[in-house]
Formats: structure tokens, C-alpha cells, sequence
């Protein structure tokens, strides 16, 4: 499909062009190199946006069950093992790619003047389609070749751009993450290998296997055999779930898994947090609802508390640890464990709403993280510190900066008519259902409560150390060396106007994309429950 | 099935690859020495042109000219194997006579054609890079008795090369324990010798004197086995050897004697406890030198075992518990996890090298152990042994990717060996600045090496995990005890491969962030073979990662050939 293949081709052309170059010659290729990948990436999202009215916007009318795909495509790589490149859109997968072609050219504004743009500018598209990669596969194996795959560029965004503890917080990143998703592909390649035999079924069946790698049809098995008991068993299906979960879990990433997100935040440079934090952590989430949570229905209720408390943790102790830190990246960094807490919480009250909830979380954090990052690097980019605090009076001294960082920072503790709202009210009401579902104790909510007013906290004290503390003239930050106290520039500006606007967008007209999802998963739960998976009257 | 005699017509055309090898051996010893030498009729005047010794041609005194032959030659040979592998080959069997108590010689199928296949490729693009790495001295000089030293000298080293090539086509072919023994002996000497051929430098006369020793007391071990094995069958045939294991193989004897020749084999796929030697021969050795030994002479010792194992041993273990399953488990545990760990503790680039291929032999051994037990599920029975044929094909494809990356690796190093040093983790600093292709290559190297996809790494490895899982989850498990023990191995595995991935990136972090060692800075010394070899190895690293089916199925087929006899 030619989101995946554009991108990567684009960007290995490119870089090829430069690793061509000579040395000498890299400063003269910026420009036309970052200009390139600008177009590319524009088409790009004109080219999604055009997918999304033709065959998204009126989903709910038109409507599409569940495992049943858009711009379904399927082409043979490993016929031996049943391997298939096949692609295909969902209401899933589809925000998600729309996310990834969102950001790509508001990050290369963004970061417009990053320092090698000949060879930044390629990286970011390769990530760019590696990501889109992950969201549009329905083969395990190319899934899997995917997710791996957007290590790579990451890994040398981190490297070549980062901060001073770039060597270490690289390492960390792919080591920490490789871990998770190899016992993860163990888990996949157990499933793949228990599922029911079809020798000499060719077609999407292995020739030398008798076994699919093929999503659909995998979670049509599940489905089926879910009717009348476990598929694959019990203890297995148990098992299984948690292989792929404890990958999908440390990519979310919840607490405990979440130590290698802080350093790879802070170290990463601004281009490569806004990819992370925008889309990234969201393959940990789509991972879950593309595989665990569509063909483990029974595992999943069976480990729905666990989900739960997993979710309520990070919630918390994201929050908490956000109080007490003086860097403001690492701050930010620690909020998105906190949000990415709030889909697990989601997920795990099995409400349609609450999924609905974790699926517009996913997307309106990715809009708003960015902007948080975009805040971070700009505020580095002018002040040589991320210190909460090396700035005194910003509001007025780099108004504009003031403003984005102010507007970011509301967007993100949810302020109603902002997207990040719209999904933090889902998941409250959703969360109340299943409570007073369960019968449990009130006590439930006390966490989530606390959190918002903990938010609410971090978030408006770390302003008040920054924007409007101090002030006049005075105090301008050391770090400066005495030097006038620069505003933002007007590429930056660019982006977070663009940012800013599209995050009133979805807080005013949440419906844009609620509306699919909100579908999905209607038809998810309807399909399991007439299937009699899931008891009915949830 | 064909049989044949030995020097029949269809031994020649089968055997083509191991003619053409000898064709450059004698090539390789009378070209170099052509010249305008001639010859006095005794007793009379009269010289006739002889052609031998005296001042040399031109062409023939070139210091390349042995180098070339060595490439052509084993190219040539590796096209021949690949060209009868494209049809799909019959099995061809050679018998000593055409008496009906003949013995089995060689077996020429798709299983040792594979195998010839990552013999030959190795060493083709070992002797080729090597041509930049052996110096090259006296061009243009005066003195035409160094040049002819230096002449002599590569000859040596491409003569190894190819008695090397052609002892490892004999342990792929043999039928015969005693006519495989023959072959390793000539590959090992080989080895031996061109591990220690820098014999000017310590580490190089240090690394051949331990290889050597360690490589010798293995062999004899393994000699020793097999002097139990023939006391016991009466024969060292494999068929013989099979037949009687089924009948009477419980017998303490032949289990001792297996576990000798298993200790011979295990050193030359350096499984640990016996690898002690590797990391000092792959260090002390010139890089493509130990690249040989990391991928060809592996994938020697991997014949052996797997004969031994399969062919011999395998019916025995029809119950799946048989003791030497369990042993070879246990080593496989121990090989993967002690490679992994003594290689993250070592900052010489070509030590780590080498005990990644510790490493990967674990992994190999693991799929071996697969192999050995997919019997124990009764229901695989019907299957006509597809589960053991997963693994092996895994195994096969593994050892034919491997010869693409873990060589290419050796071989940046030799640039970098060329270049000054490769013995710590400090000489690749900057090479990213240095030559941006070269790190690019050697990334790609690192990551397939690590498992990361779409490289061919992950590809081989993957298909070993889904190997070991087919045959660990049997039919009709319902919970992880349900499983055999060997998924455990499967886990030990991604496990390992995850522990892997800090030293593999450490390079990479080297090579794109450190800065240079102190004088080290500008482009590396030239040599377009040893890099066309390398770009070579990217492309294959790359392709086969996400093209690989047609070697899938090469070796898919391979490993058929192997199971027919079953």
C-alpha cells in the first residue's frame, strides 16, 4: 500500500541522495532536503485526510463490523509460512495513521531549523512509515517486522540528535523495548502455531506450515472457538494474553514498565518526543486492541482487575512523580504515563464507552503530547535549559511561548471544549458504570478524582514557576549568558497555531472521529455479545 | 534414489564443485611458478623451453595472481552448486564398488548441496576480501627474490583456503564416519594453519598454537569415539551404525562413544564448554579468516552433529527422552547463555564477534535439540516428521544467512584491521564520519545479527523459535505444562536474543557517536574487493530479509532430502 511504501521510499531515496553528497556539500542540501520532505509529507496528509472523507466520515451510517476492513489489500512475501503483506483501514487503525501523517509535517515545521536537517528530515519520514506501517498491517509477521522496525529510526533520532545522555537513554530505549516485544513475538509465533491446522490449504494458509499469519482470519478462529469455551485453552489463552500484553504494556508504557520513557523523552530531540509521545506509545495501545483484547475476549475479563489496577497506578503514580519534578520534559514525559493510565483504565471497564474513551484518548493525546513537546523544545531551543524555573516571567517576555505553553498545558489537564477533555469525561462516566456494574466500593473513583486535581496541580504550579513568576527585566535565565531573551520562531509559532487549532477542532467537534470509534466499538461488544463471549446488558 | 561406483562418469558430474576446487589447487601451485625456465637434453646442448621456474612472467609473478585463482575457483564451484540446486537435485549415492556388500561413501542430495553452497560462498568472499588484507609487498620493487617470497607467500594462503574449501565439501558428502573424520581433518589443518598465518604478530602465532592444541585434543577425543563406535557396529557406515543403534542402542558403549564424537564436533561449532579457544583463534586470526571460521567451519561442525544425531541416534529417541536429547539441551542452554553473557562483557570487537557465534551456536543447537524430540508428540507421527522438518529448514536457512552477516562483520573489521587496529571497541569509534557506508553496512550487520527485522537475521531466527515452538506445543496442548520441555529453549532464546542486542548496539553507538581514536581520523585504506564483498553481504543481509523464499524453500528442500531416509 503506498502509505507505507511512499514514506520509506521517500526517505531512503533521500538519504541516499545525501549519504551521495559530499561532506562539504550537507549545509547546501538542507533546505532542499527539508523542503522535499515537507511536500512529502503534506501529500501525505492530503492523501489521508481524502481517505477519511471517502470512506470514514460517514462510517456510522455506512457502518463496518467488526474485523471487517477498508482499502483491504493482500499481496504474497512468504507464501512457505503464510505470510502475506496485507493491509487494510479500520476505525481503529485509521486515526491512528491519520495521527501519523497529521504530525509528520507539523513536526518538520516544528523542529524547521534542527541542526543536519539533510539526514533528519529522511529519519523522520522513515519513522514516519514504519509507523504507519504498525497501524495499517493485518499480518502478525508484518506487524511485528513493523514495530521493531520503528526502533531503528528512533533509535538514531535519540542518538544523533539527543541531549548529553543521548548514548545511554538510546540503549535504554531499544533494549528496554526489544525485551518486551521479543517475548511478545514468542507469544505471537505460539499463537500462530496453535492455531487449527490447514495442511495443504494454500491460499492465506503456510505451504510448509498449514498456518496463517493472517489477522482476520485469525480472529475469526478466535471468535468461533471463543463461543464454546477458550480458544486454544484456557491456561493457554491466559497465557498467551499476557505474553503479548507484557510487549504491549511496556510500549504504553504503564508503571512498573515505564523507566525507559522519561530518559528517552528527555533525551530525545524535540522531532523525536512529538513522534514518541504522539504515536508511538499508541502502537502499545492499537497493539492491544488489534490482537489481545480481539481474540482473548475471555482472558481479558479474567484479567480485568489486573488491567485495572495497572491502569489506576499509572494513573497515579504518574501524576505523583509529575509534582515533584524540576525538569519540565521529564514532567511532561511522566503526564503521558499518567494519560496513557487513563486507556487502560478504559480498557478495562469492557464498556463500549470506555473503550470508545481509551480509543479517543489515544487520539487527542496525540495531538495534544506533541504540543507538549513542541512547548519543551522550543522552551530548550531559546533557553539552553528544560529547568522548571531557569525562566522567570516568560508571559512577558516571550509572549507567544507563554501562550502555546499555556494553552498546551490547559489542553493537557483536560479543559472542557479541548479534545483531551472529551476523553477524560468518557472515561469517568464509563468508569462509574462498571463500578455501580460490579457493585464495588465508591472508593474506586477517589484515584482518578485525586488525579485530576493533581494535574490540575503539576501542571498550573509548573506555569506559575515559569510564566509568571518574577518577572520584568530581571530575571532572565542564566543559561542565556546575558544574552536579549528571545522569543519563539515563527516556524514554531506555525506549528503550535496548527496544534492549537486542531486540538479546539476535536474538543468542539469530538464527533470528527468519535464517531467511528464510538462504532467500532459498538459493533465490538455487539459482536461478542451475540456471539455469547460477553454477557449481554453492559 | 541413484547409487553410483566412485570414478564413474555420473561421480564426475555430481562431484563437479569438488573437481573445479582441485583444478585451482594445481592451478594455484604451478601457475605461480610458470616461467622462462628451461630444459638441457643431457648430454647435449640443446635447451628446451620448460616452462618452470626462471625469471617469471609478469602476470605470473603478480602478488594478486593466487588470489584470483582462489576467488575464480571457488566462485566457479559455488555457481556449479548453485546451478544444481535451481533444478531441485536427485539424491545421488556413491557406493565403494558395484558388489552387493559395497559400502556407502558420499551422498550427494540437497542437504550437502546446501551445505557445499555456504562452504564455497564463505570462502570465495573470504578470499576475495582477503586480497586487500594480506599485504601486498614488492610491487615494482627491485629484488625479485621478495617478490617471489611475497608471491609464494599468498599462495600458501590461497592454497589453504582451498583444501580447506574442499575438506569441508567431504564432511557435507561422507556417508561414512571414517570419510568424514578424513574430511575435517583436512578442513581442520587447514583452519589451523590460517589461523596462525600471521604468524609475525603475537596474537597470531598465539591464537594457531591454542586452535591448535585445543582443535587437536578435540579431534582425538572424537577419533576416540569413533574407535568405540566401530568396536561396537563393526562398521563406522551411518546406515550400519543407524541399524544397529535402533536395535541395541542402549548399551552403554555406543552412548559413550556418541558423547566423544559429539565433544569433537562441539568444539568445531564451539558450543561451550568447549569454545574456549574460539574467542583467542577469532582475535588472533586476520578477520576473514575468523569470519571463516564463524560461519563455514560452523556450519562443518553442524553436519557432523546433525549426522550424528539424526541419522544415528534418532530413531532411538522415539520416546523424546533420550538421554542424549537432554544433554544436548542442557548444552544448548548453557552454550546461548554463557556466549551471550562472556559477550557482553568483552570491549575487543572480534572477541564479541566471537562469542556471538558461541552465542548462535546455542541457538543452532537449541533447533538441534527440536529436531531430536519431535517425536515425542504421538500425533506428529502421522505427519510424516513435518515438525522436524520445520526446525531443520530453520537451521539450514540459518547457517546460509549467517554466512552474510557474521562474515560481513569480519569484514568491516578488516578494513579497520588494515587500517591500524580492531582490537577494541575504540577502533570503530567515528567510523560513521569516517566512511558512512561502512558503518551503514556494519548497522545492518549488528541488527541482523540481534534479530531485529526486516534483516535476515531475524528471518532465521525467527523461523528457529517457530521451529522449537512447533515441535514444543505439540497438538492439542491446553496449558504451558502440556508443552514439551524444549519451548522452554524457545524462550531461553528471545530472552537471550534480548540480552544480545546491548553489545550489538554498543558498536553501532560507537561507531555514531565516539570520536575517533587519536590519529585515526579520514577515510579508511581503500580496496575494492574486500568492499564489493561487504556490499555484497548488505545486499544479501537485506534481501533475503525480505525476499527469502526461494531460500526458504532451497532449504526447505534441503532438509527433505535429509528426512527421506527416515
Amino acid at each position: 500500500m503506498q502509505l507505507v511504501g511512499f514514506p520509506v521510499v521517500a526517505g531512503i531515496v533521500l538519504l541516499a541522495f545525501v549519504a551521495n553528497a559530499k561532506k562539504s556539500a550537507h549545509e547546501k542540501l538542507n533546505n532542499p532536503i527539508r523542503m522535499a520532505s515537507f511536500a512529502f509529507s503534506l501529500g501525505l496528509f492530503a492523501y489521508t485526510t481524502a481517505m477519511f472523507f471517502d470512506a470514514f466520515a460517514d462510517i456510522t451510517t455506512s457502518g463496518l463490523a467488526f474485523n471487517d476492513y477498508k482499502f483491504q489489500d493482500s499481496y504474497e512475501w512468504f507464501p512457505a509460512l503464510g505470510i502475506h503483506w496485507t493491509v487494510g483501514l479500520d476505525a481503529l487503525s485509521f486515526p491512528m495513521v491519520w495521527l501519523t501523517t497529521f504530525l509528520l509535517p507539523v513536526t518538520i515545521i516544528a523542529t524547521w531549523h534542527e541542526k543536519n536537517g539533510a539526514t533528519y528530515f529522511p529519519t523522520l519520514l522513515l519513522m514516519g512509515g514504519a509507523l504507519i506501517g504498525v497501524f495499517v498491517s493485518l499480518d502478525l509477521f508484518m506487524f511485528y517486522v513493523f514495530w521493531e522496525l520503528t526502533l531503528i529510526p528512533m533509535f538514531f533520532l535519540i542518538l544523533n540528535w539527543g541531549g548529553k545522555d543521548r548514548k545511554y537513554a538510546s540503549q535504554k530505549f531499544f533494549i528496554y523495548t526489544f525485551t518486551a516485544s521479543v517475548v511478545m513475538l514468542l507469544g505471537l509465533v505460539t499463537l500462530y502455531l496453535m492455531q487449527p491446522e490447514q495442511i495443504g490449504a494454500g491460499g492465506k494458509y503456510g505451504t510448509m506450515t498449514g498456518r496463517t499469519f493472517d489477522i482476520p482470519t485469525l480472529v475469526e478462529h478466535a471468535t468461533a472457538a471463543n463461543q464454546n469455551g477458550w480458544f486454544l485453552g484456557e491456561s493457554m489463552q491466559k497465557v498467551l494474553f499476557v505474553m503479548l500484553m507484557l510487549g504491549f504494556l511496556v510500549k504504553l508504557p504503564a508503571v512498573p514498565f515505564h523507566t525507559w520513557l522519561p530518559d528517552a523523552h528527555v533525551q530525545a530531540p524535540t522531532g523525536g518526543s512529538m513522534l514518541l509521545a504522539g504515536v508511538m506509545l499508541k502502537m502499545g495501545a492499537y497493539g492491544m486492541f488489534r490482537l489481545p483484547l480481539s481474540m482473548f475476549p475471555h482472558a481479558l475479563q479474567h484479567f480485568q482487575l489486573a488491567l485495572m489496577i495497572f491502569g489506576m497506578v499509572s494513573l497515579v503514580w504518574g501524576a505523583i512523580v509529575c509534582l515533584g519534578q524540576t525538569n519540565l520534559k521529564k514532567m511532561v514525559a511522566y503526564s503521558s504515563v499518567s494519560h496513557m493510565g487513563v486507556i487502560l483504565i478504559g480498557i478495562a471497564t469492557m464498556q463500549p464507552m470506555g473503550w470508545a474513551a481509551a480509543l479517543f484518548m489515544m487520539f487527542a493525546h496525540g495531538i495534544i503530547s506533541p504540543m507538549l513537546f513542541a512547548v519543551c523544545g522550543a522552551f530548550k531551543h531559546h533557553y539552553h535549559s528544560m529547568e522548571i524555573g531557569a525562566m522567570r516571567g516568560m508571559a512577558k517576555h516571550s509572549p507567544w511561548l507563554a501562550t502555546s505553553m499555556m494553552f498546551a498545558w490547559m489542553a493537557s489537564l483536560g479543559l472542557p471544549l479541548l479534545a483531551g477533555f472529551v476523553a477524560e469525561l468518557m472515561m469517568f462516566i464509563a468508569l462509574w458504570y462498571f463500578i455501580d456494574l460490579q457493585g464495588w466500593s465508591v472508593l474506586w473513583m477517589v484515584g482518578p478524582a485525586l488525579v485530576l486535581a493533581l494535574t490540575a496541580a503539576y501542571y498550573l504550579w509548573s506555569m506559575q514557576r515559569t510564566i509568571f513568576e518574577g518577572g520584568d527585566e530581571t530575571q532572565p535565565p542564566a543559561s542565556l549568558n546575558g544574552d536579549v531573551v528571545p522569543d519563539i520562531t515563527n516556524e514554531e509559532k506555525m506549528a503550535m497555531l496548527i496544534l492549537a487549532a486542531f486540538t479546539i477542532l476535536f474538543g468542539v467537534m469530538p464527533w470528527i472521529g468519535l464517531d467511528m470509534m464510538d462504532d467500532y466499538c459498538r459493533t465490538f461488544f455487539e459482536h461478542m455479545i451475540s456471539n455469547g463471549i460477553f454477557k449481554g446488558g453492559a | 534414489m541413484e547409487t553410483t561406483q566412485a570414478f564413474s562418469s555420473e561421480f564426475y558430474t555430481a562431484l563437479l564443485p569438488e573437481l573445479m576446487l582441485f583444478a585451482g589447487l594445481l592451478a594455484l601451485i604451478i601457475i605461480p611458478n610458470l616461467g622462462k625456465g628451461t630444459f638441457r637434453i643431457p648430454g647435449t646442448q640443446i635447451r628446451l623451453p620448460w616452462f618452470m621456474g626462471g625469471e617469471r612472467y609478469a602476470l605470473t609473478s603478480n602478488p594478486h595472481l593466487p588470489a584470483w585463482i582462489a576467488t575464480i575457483t571457488l566462485t566457479g564451484a559455488f555457481l556449479a552448486v548453485g546451478d544444481s540446486l535451481r533444478g531441485g537435485i536427485d539424491s545421488l549415492l556413491v557406493m565403494s564398488s558395484d558388489a552387493d556388500e559395497a559400502k556407502e561413501l558420499l551422498m550427494i542430495n540437497g542437504f550437502s548441496r546446501v551445505f557445499e553452497l555456504i562452504f564455497f560462498g564463505a570462502l570465495a568472499l573470504a578470499s576475495f576480501a582477503s586480497m586487500n588484507r594480506l599485504k601486498v609487498e614488492g610491487i615494482g620493487a627491485k629484488l625479485d627474490v621478495e617478490k617471489l617470497y611475497n608471491n609464494r607467500r599468498q599462495a600458501d594462503f590461497y592454497i589453504l583456503m582451498l583444501t580447506c574449501g574442499l575438506g569441508m565439501s567431504v564432511v557435507a558428502l561422507a556417508q561414512d564416519l571414517f570419510v568424514l573424520f578424513i574430511g575435517l581433518e583436512l578442513a581442520s589443518f587447514s583452519t589451523y594453519v590460517l589461523v596462525a598465518f600471521l604468524k609475525e604478530t603475537k596474537a597470531g602465532a598465539e591464537a594457531g598454537m591454542k586452535y591448535f592444541i585445543v582443535g587437536s585434543v578435540a579431534s582425538g577425543v572424537g577419533l576416540y569415539g569413533l574407535s568405540m563406535l566401530y568396536l561396537w557396529a563393526g562398521s563406522l557406515q551411518f546406515d550400519v551404525l543407524a541399524a544397529t543403534f535402533a536395535t541395541s542402542g542402549t548399551e552403554p558403549l555406543p552412548l559413550i562413544g556418541i558423547g566423544f564424537v559429539l565433544v569433537g564436533f562441539g568444539f568445531k561449532v564451539s558450543a561451550a564448554p568447549f569454545h574456549f579457544a574460539a574467542p583467542d583463534a577469532y582475535a588472533g586470526a586476520s578477520s576473514p579468516v575468523a569470519g571463516v571460521l564463524a560461519t563455514a567451519s560452523k556450519a562443518m561442525g553442524m553436519v557432523g552433529l546433525i549426522r550424528m544425531l539424526l541419522i544415528v541416534a534418532a530413531p532411538e529417541s522415539s520416546e523424546g527422552s533420550a538421554v542424549w536429547l537432554v544433554c544436548l539441551g542442557a548444552l544448548a542452554a548453557l552454550t546461548m547463555t554463557w556466549g551471550n553473557l562472556a559477550a557482553l562483557g568483552s570491549t575487543n570487537p572480534k572477541r564479541m564477534l566471537a562469542y556471538s557465534s558461541v552465542a548462535h551456536a546455542g541457538y543452532m543447537l537449541a533447533g538441534l535439540t527440536a529436531v531430536g524430540a519431535w517425536t515425542w508428540d504421538p500425533s506428529f507421527a502421522g505427519q510424516e516428521g513435518e515438525a522436524a522438518l520445520m526446525v531443520l529448514t530453520a537451521l539450514l536457512f540459518h547457517m546460509v544467512v549467517l554466512v552474510a552477516f557474521k562474515l560481513g562483520a569480519f569484514l568491516v573489521l578488516s578494513i579497520l584491521e588494515s587500517d591500524g587496529d580492531a582490537s577494541r571497541l575504540s577502533s570503530l569509534g567515528g567510523l560513521a564520519k569516517r566512511e558512512p557506508l561502512l558503518a551503514f553496512g556494519m548497522f545492518i550487520f549488528m541488527i541482523s545479527l540481534a534479530g531485529v527485522p526486516p534483516m535476515a537475521g531475524f528471518l532465521s531466527k525467527l523461523m528457529v523459535i517457530m521451529g522449537i515452538v512447533n515441535v514444543g506445543v505439540g497438538t492439542g496442548a491446553e496449558s504451558l505444562s502440556d508443552f514439551h520441555w524444549v519451548w522452554w529453549l524457545a524462550l531461553l532464546m528471545v530472552l537471550n536474543s534480548a540480552v544480545s542486542v546491548f553489545y550489538y548496539l554498543r558498536v553501532a553507538v560507537v561507531m555514531f557517536f565516539d570520536a575517533p581514536e587519536e590519529g585515526r581520523e579520514g577515510p579508511l585504506p581503500s580496496g575494492w574487493q574486500v568492499r564489493t564483498s561487504i556490499f555484497a553481504c548488505v545486499l544479501v543481509t537485506i534481501l533475503v530479509g525480505i525476499f527469502g523464499d526461494s531460500i526458504l524453500e532451497m532449504c526447505r528442500s534441503a532438509a527433505e532430502s535429509l528426512t527421506t531416509n527416515w
